[in-house]
């Protein structure tokens, strides 16, 4: 009862802000809105969006961005803990550097993967200079591109390190132990990593990716400054649906957002189930 | 079977002054088992660590059979080490944990199946195949993980305080699984401990190490018998030092005087010692005999421990017979004998003023053992 009260002005908030806010999308995703005369819910909406080309192509590319961004970001954060959990000189410096990028707004990192990727940007002016291109312009599109290159440079950049953190807590409280039992027992380097290291960091590794899939998969500013315009990612249709001039086509966004939240669920779910299953069958 | 040696093994911290290890030097024979024996930080895990290759050495050697391992991966040394916690993988079965080793070395999976069954069985385990290792009790754990130790038929088996983390019937019962199990596989086998009535009762032989160096390395009776060192005698619970003499056959000391013991050298000094269970409560006049008081008696069961004040301001203490709590009670008079085949002579080096170590030591000393305090 005690914990009731305690947590109950917590769940409160939670509960007004966070599921009001989906109750009343999920009302008007099913064209369910009394107060303007639509008092007769319908999956309208969510036919239109699913079977809509433009809604499945962002479907791929948001998949794409998100599970890329998450693999990538997971095994280089893994690496950096690795090499950051030694003894060396300068551990200090280049762990307090590899942190920095947590307090950069993804915003800021944004604009500054627009400046050094894009085709005008700082690399593409290099090689210019440098006689390796003929004009800036053919300098490889990794903004605004198809691959969503920029965006996932972005991600990356950003993701490293806050994967890389809970990383290195979870190896700091594992210790060495493990690996000196394994190696005792024959295990060479990769069989350490494999079957006694991996498995031990997993819980972490798979709470952090979670937190980074699902953000990356929905989140919208990214996509929207450094992403092409079509097709786009899921949220930029969304948000795009929703400043339609067409009023109409607001149970159409609202129903993406539901989807969007519905997809990440099941991914993360079936992430969180396919890595135990692995680790499990090693 | 592997006979191990260790040729003046020194290892040194970077940033600490004093080396872990001095200038160790041990020969184990093979198939047998050893205490290494010593107070926390002493060098005993240290000394364990090296030879399973976790650790490099500063100086020295380490050789199984006459040949150095120095340049031997810890994965090919075939030392293998079950720790104090025994780090058993979470997210694996039992079997899974004991078969650990085979699969690293890509043995077949009906093998492997088939050894870890037979494991199982020698550490009287069987049938847990499938449990996870929260679903244990701490005895269980400690089985599954020497199964997972004994299955690679290692060279030589390390084990670190192997007994520490179980409850005092745990620590019978598997103290004696593992006297079983090595004289039934012959694994020459180190551990360590700083519990020095489970290194007497497991090993052969004992090597006794303070401040990373050896002081005797002996079978387990002559730390009790024929201690080399004061501070030794008083790990092992003595408590009765008296400094004295040898005037030819009469050892004259504070308390009075005694037949000399052989260990007392001519016209030298030396320390009298006698271990409290080696007193005897006598008649007056007995032979090797001193008088004196019961200042205190505690009753702990088995027996009873006596504080017997005798002349010149000093103690004796005695671990006699229980029923001697019904006979006696502080204030009253006794005799004290002390058997001539009892009494031994500590080295003039045991004279100095021991260190905050040594009372350390000798604190925890007398603890563990049946001492007087």
């Amino acid at each position: 009862m005690r914990i009731a009260l305690l947590l109950g002005p917590a769940l409160v908030v939670i509960a007004a802000l966070f599921l009001g806010g989906v109750g009343l999308g999920l009302a008007r995703s099913f064209n369910y809105m009394p107060i303007i005369g639509l008092d007769d819910p319908n999956l309208d909406a969510y036919a239109w969006v699913l079977t809509d080309e433009d809604f499945l192509l962002s479907f791929v590319l948001t998949f794409h961005i998100a599970f890329t961004s998450t693999v990538i970001s997971a095994v280089l954060a893994i690496g950096a803990a690795l090499v950051l959990r030694h003894t060396f000189v300068g551990k200090k410096v280049i762990t307090f550097l590899f942190q920095l990028n947590l307090t950069i707004p993804h915003i800021v990192g944004a604009v500054g993967i627009l400046y050094l990727f894009s085709q005008s940007g700082f690399f593409a002016r290099i090689a210019y200079a440098a006689g390796a291109i003929e004009r800036t312009s053919d300098f490889p599109a990794l903004v605004f591109d198809p691959y969503a290159i920029g965006i996932i440079l972005q991600y990356v950049w950003k993701e490293v390190p806050f994967i890389g953190v809970i990383v290195l807590a979870v190896l700091q409280s594992v210790g060495q132990d493990y690996e000196a039992l394994a190696q005792s027992l024959g295990a060479n380097r990769w069989q350490r990593f494999r079957y006694v290291l991996l498995p031990l960091i997993m819980p972490g590794v798979l709470s952090a990716s979670v937190i980074v899939f699902a953000f990356t998969f929905g989140a919208f500013e990214i996509p929207f400054l450094l992403g092409q315009n079509h097709p786009v990612a899921l949220p930029v249709l969304a948000y795009r649906s929703y400043t339609d001039v067409d009023l109409a086509a607001r149970p159409e966004a609202m129903a993406m957002a539901m989807v969007i939240t519905v997809m990440s669920g099941l991914m993360i779910y079936a992430y969180v189930r396919l890595s135990r299953r692995y680790l499990r069958a090693g | 079977m592997t006979r191990l040696n260790l040729h003046k093994l020194t290892k040194r911290y970077r940033g600490k002054t004093e080396p872990a290890l001095d200038d160790l030097s041990l020969e184990v024979e093979s198939g047998s088992l050893t205490a290494l024996l010593g107070p926390s930080g002493c060098g005993k895990t240290t000394t364990m660590k090296l030879i399973a290759g976790l650790l490099e050495p500063t100086l020295g050697d380490i050789l199984f059979d006459g040949r150095s391992i120095l340049g031997v991966a810890p994965e090919r040394r075939g030392a293998v080490m079950v720790f104090q916690n025994y780090l058993l993988f979470p997210y694996m079965t039992v079997a899974e944990n004991v078969g650990f080793g085979l699969k690293m070395r890509r043995v077949d999976r009906a093998t492997i199946d088939r050894r870890v069954a037979e494991m199982l069985e020698l550490v009287r385990l069987p049938g847990l195949e499938d449990r996870r290792p929260k679903e244990l009790s701490g005895g269980q754990q400690q089985r599954v993980a020497l199964a997972r130790a004994l299955i690679v038929l290692p060279k030589l088996l390390l084990l670190d305080e192997p007994l520490s983390n179980l409850d005092a019937h745990l620590r019978f019962e598997m103290r004696d699984l593992i006297r079983d199990i090595q004289r039934q596989m012959g694994i020459t086998t180190v551990f360590v401990t700083h519990d020095q009535e489970e290194a007497v009762v497991l090993a052969d032989k004992v090597a006794l190490i303070f401040d990373g160096r050896l002081q005797q390395y002996d079978a387990p009776t002559a730390f009790y018998e024929t201690p080399v060192t004061r501070r030794i005698a008083a790990f092992f619970g003595g408590v009765n030092f008296f400094q004295g003499r040898r005037n030819r056959k009469q050892f004259d000391c504070a308390i009075g005087t005694f037949s000399a013991p052989r260990s007392a050298i001519a016209d030298q000094p030396g320390i009298l010692s006698i271990r409290p269970e080696d007193v005897r409560l006598a008649e007056a006049g007995a032979a090797n005999s001193v008088a004196g008081r019961i200042h205190s008696h505690v009753y702990v069961g088995t027996h009873t421990r006596l504080r017997v004040s005798v002349s010149g301001g000093h103690e004796v203490c005695v671990v006699t017979d229980a029923e001697v709590m019904k006979t006696h009670k502080p204030g009253d008079p006794v005799t004290l004998r002390f058997p001539e085949e009892k009494l031994w002579v500590l080295p003039p080096d045991a004279l100095v003023e021991p260190t905050a170590a040594h009372r350390e030591d000798t604190r925890f000393g007398v603890t563990k053992t049946k001492g007087c305090r």
